[in-house]
């Protein structure tokens, strides 16, 4: 634009905003730094930094601040022209177990051990889709805006599903995750995961596990597909580099295994997920869902009515600890399914519209959050903070998918939103 | 869940499961169908010829940064935070700064609109008519 | 009962029926004459029940009273009454020579792993993995059951097998063998799909360069990473354990079995005592304290969470405990950040705000006995006059009283990199805190 500028940020996004800058084009770019947070501080403690220095250069700060306004620019600083980051060779050449090593020291896996993709390897996995190896996928990004975003073929989906320990029948269930562009690393300081719901004949045919155990370490496409996604998500787009592409401040454990739940549709009352977003039953379809947690369904009072717990008096309460900012996606064992039924809800939709009505707060303990807050579009002014208003305000905040083994009427419940629906087909 | 399969998986636990060695085991590639395409030995162990994992970054195109202002003095400086918590307190403090120390710069404080990583072509637009630096204060 | 000369008929649903028959079978008893109604029993109608009670068994077929009235009366046979000893068949010690494609299958394809590669457990690899400890390689070091059978017990190699699996480092064995030498598996068997952790503490953490800032709970670190999936391979492989249907009946699976929730505290970025100090350890000790429960959630659904000044961490924290289950304690993981505003806010001790928070998080003594889960396991400890549970089950319906018995059920641990202050509360208990220096 021709007008000098001097960005400031905190010491704790350095790393992040040193590699941002150069990733646009602008690696010379003159950050000043202040200490860290400035979120909570006070007007005096605020000011202090600026009479102080910056952490990083130890220079005094707002000097600093006025000579990147001011110093003139250096030849460096001038330059023109295009810059293209390495990813390292295409091929590497070592023993079995220095490959293994080399791969986790070039933080290209998930720490964890992985199968070397060979060439024959991948070319086995290639051979599961009639896709042509260097057919463009999609393109991902750790964050959007934040980083551009890379692109990737068939044959890098390829690599990372055979190190990922999937066998070829799974790959197109991997390429149609690619598809997507969504990475399950994306990143924010508040540790944001992803899941995602296989619905169709693809699960019965790779033997995918929904019931006992569904969502633990017991069946291998529940395990290797997730695992997919997550080296996909560093490899694909310079994601999962912590204190540069991935910020979550604390972590999140589900990205070990970012929730690869295969619904268990002979078992359920319901229409299969991917039935309600209008594909056809004989359609294989991963339907992704984006947020906060997941929470056991162990709670909440309905639970310990006799003889026959209410369900949806449970799953209402059991959202408490949500944030509305996302909504809440239900996994119900087909018992729990088949009970909702017995109490008078014959359909997912007759549930959650009960469940909006019935899951309340009040405006006082929603109104000052950043990740839930007062309903859109309304005058806040027109709330008293004795008012009860719906925690969500649409019915379409709730989800609901059947999984598990019948062992007890269980249910586990995600702080997510549905993202997207796309087709497994496509990519056999 | 067969018996047979159960009878298997009752298998570790009062015994370790230890292995002939990878020596073995490469001796005996013969019978591995996914032979490596070995391209010479170290020290007696194969090697194995593996495919990097990533994708296709796009090329980055510098941008040379815009030319200096010999001094601020006189200027109009815009104070423009991306909305993280607590900018425009710290903006807030910036202005008193310079009207402490450098009275004579003018200072305007702007919230960029849309999310942290989003241009604003209006304020751009504005910023490049009425003002000649920007100090941007950058968060999430 | 049947050890004692009274005929019993063990009467369970048919979900059960495979874990009934090997469970008799695995306890010595395989000719057990089981019966089994429809399931689940849980939440039907006394109409429902008598129906049950008037049709047949659905895994024989047969009337089900007559066949439990025939279980008590028709004569043992030959079969039922034999003595003598039964071996468990766990395989051969060692398997090979074979391919490493070969061998992964075979590791895969017989459970003996979580489904995703493992590096193979070559004897050098083993022999390099046991350099990690002074200890004996056939030094038996304890007992696992993770399923409801016998444990069975386990040398020093037998763990160095999994560690190897599980893509450890030799200078990761002695947390792992702590790990082992509790005897606590992390697939623990129960309809309800169980979580564990692990919290680390001492100058281990830096040795082993273990995260515990941006990222510390995610898939970052390969400690981190293989000392948790570890701790699952354990369960399996020396816990005769994670075999769903037999061995593990969890309805629903916990994803966070994977790697379980590995936590390594970050004292120097906190002012607060770290956790194995506040368990009578010297600061110089390696310690691996061990949790289990149910789940792990964040903190941003907490009321007033994410107020742009002077944020009340103590209410957030109180209000999220609400939402727990009576069943397990809490487990509260602060970033740095989040820790320095509850200084601020005067709790400049974890035992301030463990004291606060239990004085503060309270319910009525009726939406206490409403919640599930207390009739079953609180109700009896009430009845047997255990307190506080006698007190919380006699007193008034409308006294407030405290989710949990003590303060020492919260337990604190800093954990983030401070990229903004958050902090994440697990549903789980303290169990046992081991010396990792033992086993080195």
């Amino acid at each position: 634009m021709g007008i000098p500028a001097a960005p400031i940020v905190t010491i704790a996004f350095r790393d992040l905003a040193q590699s941002n800058c150069a990733k646009r084009g602008m690696p010379l770019q003159r950050i000043s730094y202040t200490p860290h947070p400035v979120w909570g501080k006070t007007d005096e403690q605020m000011y202090a930094y600026l009479e102080g220095n910056d952490p990083v250069s130890g220079k005094p700060f707002m000097p600093e601040v006025v000579a990147a306004l001011t110093r003139p620019v250096t030849a460096d600083e001038s330059k023109t022209g295009t810059v293209t980051p390495p990813v390292g060779a295409p091929t590497f050449i070592d023993t079995a177990d220095n490959l293994q090593q080399y791969y986790l020291d070039n933080g290209m896996t998930d720490t964890m051990p992985i199968i070397i993709p060979t060439e024959e390897r991948v070319a086995a996995m290639l051979k599961a889709t009639s896709h042509k190896p260097d057919e463009a996928v999609g393109k991902m990004t750790p964050a959007q805006g934040a980083f551009p975003a890379w692109s990737y073929t068939v044959q890098h989906c390829a690599v990372n599903a055979v190190m990922a320990g999937a066998t070829p029948d799974y790959f197109p269930t991997i390429l149609a995750i690619a598809s997507t562009g969504i990475s399950a690393l994306f990143s924010s300081t508040n540790s944001l995961v992803s899941a995602a719901i296989i619905n169709g004949p693809v699960r019965d045919k790779l033997q995918m596990n929904y019931g006992i155990g569904a969502m633990g370490p017991f069946n291998q496409p529940n395990a290797t597909i997730g695992r997919a996604w997550t080296l996909m998500s560093r490899n694909l787009d310079g994601g999962g580099i912590c204190g540069e592409t991935y910020m979550g401040s604390q972590g999140n454990v589900i990205n070990y295994s970012n929730l690869i739940i295969p619904e268990n549709e002979s078992n359920s009352p319901w229409p299969p997920f991917h039935v309600q977003r209008g594909f056809k039953p004989e359609e294989s379809v991963i339907s992704f869902f984006f947020g906060f947690c997941i929470t056991q369904g162990q709670g909440g009072k309905g639970l310990g009515v006799k003889p026959v717990p209410l369900y949806n008096v449970a799953m209402s309460a059991n959202v408490a600890p949500f944030a509305s900012l996302f909504g809440a996606l239900f996994l119900v064992d087909p018992l729990v399914a088949n009970g909702l039924g017995d109490l008078g809800f014959k359909t997912k939709d007759q549930l959650a519209d009960w469940l909006q009505k019935n899951t309340t707060v009040t405006v006082k303990d929603v109104k000052s959050m950043l990740f839930s807050g007062l309903p859109r579009g309304v005058d806040p002014s027109s709330f008293k903070d004795d008012d009860v208003i719906p925690k969500w305000q649409r019915a379409d905040a709730f989800n609901f998918v059947v999984v598990g083994g019948q062992t007890n009427p269980y249910h586990q419940l995600a702080n997510m939103s549905y993202r997207v629906s796309v087709s497994i087909d496509k990519w056999t | 869940m067969s018996m047979n399969r159960r009878s298997l998986l009752s298998l570790l636990g009062a015994s370790p499961a230890l292995l002939a060695g990878a020596r073995a085991a490469a001796a005996t590639k013969a019978k591995d169908k996914t032979a490596k395409s070995a391209t010479g030995k170290v020290g007696g162990e194969m090697k194995l010829t593996a495919l990097n994992p990533r994708g296709i970054p796009p090329p980055i195109t510098l941008i040379p940064m815009a030319k200096r202002l010999d001094t601020l003095d006189g200027k109009t400086v815009y104070l423009v935070s991306d909305g993280f918590p607590g900018a425009d307190h710290f903006l807030a403090q910036v202005a008193i700064w310079f009207k402490k120390n450098m009275p004579s710069i003018t200072t305007v404080y702007r919230l960029k609109a849309g999310g942290f990583a989003d241009d604003d072509p209006k304020l751009n637009a504005e910023i490049k008519d009425k003002g000649q630096a920007v100090i941007m204060a950058i968060g999430h | 009962m049947e050890k004692l000369g009274i005929p019993s008929v063990p009467l369970a649903t048919k979900s059960f029926a495979d874990l009934a028959k090997s469970n008799a079978s695995k306890r010595g008893m395989p000719h057990i004459r089981a019966c089994f109604t429809p399931h689940p029993v849980w939440g039907k109608t006394a109409e429902q029940l008598m129906a049950y009670v008037e049709g047949d068994d659905p895994v024989s077929g047969r009337p089900l009273m007559k066949e439990i009235i025939d279980g008590l009366t028709v004569p043992l046979s030959a079969d039922d009454t034999k003595t003598g000893m039964m071996e468990v068949n766990v395989g051969p010690p060692v398997y090979g020579p074979d391919t490493l494609d070969g061998l992964q299958r075979h590791f895969l394809d017989n459970g003996m792993t979580d489904f995703l590669p493992v590096i193979i457990p070559t004897p050098e690899k083993v022999e390099a993995m046991l350099k990690g400890t002074s200890h004996h390689p056939d030094e038996v070091i304890g007992k696992m059951a993770a399923g409801a059978y016998a444990a069975w017990s386990y040398n020093v190699r037998q763990v160095a097998v999994n560690a190897v699996m599980a893509g450890c480092e030799p200078e990761y064995f002695p947390v792992v063998l702590a790990v082992a030498s509790s005897g606590m598996a992390a697939l623990g068997s129960s309809t309800t799909s169980f979580a564990y952790s692990m919290v680390i503490n001492g100058p281990i953490r830096d040795k082993l360069n273990m995260n515990y800032t941006i990222g510390a709970m995610g898939p970052f670190a390969q400690p981190n990473a293989a000392i948790g999936r570890a701790w699952t391979l354990l369960g399996k492989n020396l816990g005769n354990g994670g075999i769903p249907g037999d061995t593990y009946m969890g309805s629903q699976g916990n994803n966070t079995n994977y790697n379980n929730i590995v936590i390594a505290e970050n004292e120097k970025d906190s002012p607060w005592t770290p956790y194995h100090v506040q368990k009578g350890f010297k600061p110089e000790e390696n310690v691996v304290s061990l949790f289990a429960g149910e789940d792990i959630r964040q903190g941003h659904g907490a009321r007033r969470a994410g107020v742009l000044e002077n944020p009340m961490f103590d209410d957030q924290i109180s209000d999220i405990f609400r939402t727990l289950t009576s069943q397990f304690d809490a487990l509260v993981i602060c970033d740095p950040l989040t820790i320095k505003r509850l200084v601020e806010q005067g709790y400049d001790t974890k035992e301030k705000l463990q004291q606060w928070l239990w004085k503060n998080t309270t319910r009525t003594a009726k939406d206490y006995r409403d919640s599930a889960f207390v009739y079953t396991f609180h109700y009896p400890r009430a009845l047997r006059g255990e307190e506080p549970y006698k007190t919380w089950y006699s007193c008034p319906e409308d006294t407030q009283i405290p989710y949990w018995p003590k303060p020492d059920n919260i337990v604190l641990v800093c954990a983030g990199g401070q990229t903004n202050p958050f902090f994440q509360v697990g549903n789980l208990t303290y169990r046992t805190s081991v010396s990792v220096d033992k086993w080195m």
